[in-house]
């Protein structure tokens, strides 16, 4: 049983290790903030949350501590990105793409190169 | 006084699990800091919930969470696939997505769980809860965010009407 969940652990700390690479390269491959931030809010949190169910796993104490901060880091990095985008669109940092819905609806700074 | 408690208890609650100590001291210093914290809040209107319908308010809340926590992982996988991609093949742009409730909150969480789901991020929200979110993929997520949106505000309408 043991062995088991330290295997199980391991695994967990590949799989994190590896989205958050994902994470990295994503920000470096994607062309503007707003996609940029896809890769940043999503891959890198995910990896983030197997990391923490592996520390879960391992370290004995932290059952309800990892458990709860996976409910936090889920509860908050939306909002962050969210605010980060937003905060971006109004500041009039241009956005690669065609289609623009939001396009006069939102009071934008003039845009920058 | 409700609303106090309302966020105390669960603050007290989230205090304890995360330092594990039950011992009398540390009970009061916990209900020291959630009652302080609670003063310290801004002004705003908490739903208050009815205790009659609260067993219906917390099955929908197990289920959204179990639709909020699939939308992650397919999210997490489908991005991390896009970015590994070696032509990356995004069409980005900003599409307007309407809420299909008035209540803040519901239009709060419903641009939570779109901002969870895979390639979509929700950038403003505007008075009449018209969620302008940035897709990486322009052509496929408008059609399966209304699906999705449909039924999160099924789910929603049921915990806060």
């Amino acid at each position: 049983m043991e062995i088991i969940l330290q295997l199980v652990a391991f695994l967990l700390l590949v799989l994190g290790t590896l989205l958050s690479i994902i994470g990295v390269i994503g920000f470096i491959r994607l062309p503007d903030v707003y996609t940029r931030l896809h890769a940043t809010g999503k891959v890198s949190v995910f990896g983030l949350v197997f990391l923490l169910l592996a520390a879960d796993i391992l370290t004995p104490l932290a059952t309800w501590k990892a458990l709860l901060l996976i409910f936090f880091v889920l509860a908050a990095s939306p909002a962050v990105s969210h605010a980060i985008s937003s905060a971006a669109y109004r500041v009039g940092i241009p956005l690669v793409g065609k289609r623009d819905d939001l396009k006069g609806k939102m009071e934008r700074g003039k845009e920058k190169e | 006084m409700s609303q106090m408690l309302q966020v105390s208890v669960p603050l007290f609650i989230v205090y304890l699990a995360l330092t594990g100590n039950v011992e009398p001291s540390n009970l009061v210093i916990g209900a020291l800091i959630a009652v302080g914290v609670s003063l310290l809040r801004p002004k705003m209107d908490l739903p208050l919930i009815n205790p009659k319908r609260l067993p219906q308010f917390l099955w929908a809340g197990i289920r959204y969470i179990f639709i909020v926590a699939g939308d992650v992982i397919r999210g997490g996988i489908s991005t991390a696939r896009i970015v590994l991609d070696p032509k990356l093949p995004i069409n980005p742009g900003i599409i307007a997505i309407p809420s299909g409730t008035r209540s803040e909150l519901g239009t709060a969480l419903s641009a939570h769980s779109i901002s969870l789901s895979p390639g979509e991020m929700v950038v403003a929200i505007d008075d009449d809860g018209v969620m302008y979110t940035h897709c990486l993929n322009v052509d496929g997520s408008e059609r399966m965010i209304a699906n999705a949106q449909s039924l999160r505000k099924n789910l929603l309408s049921r915990m806060f009407e």
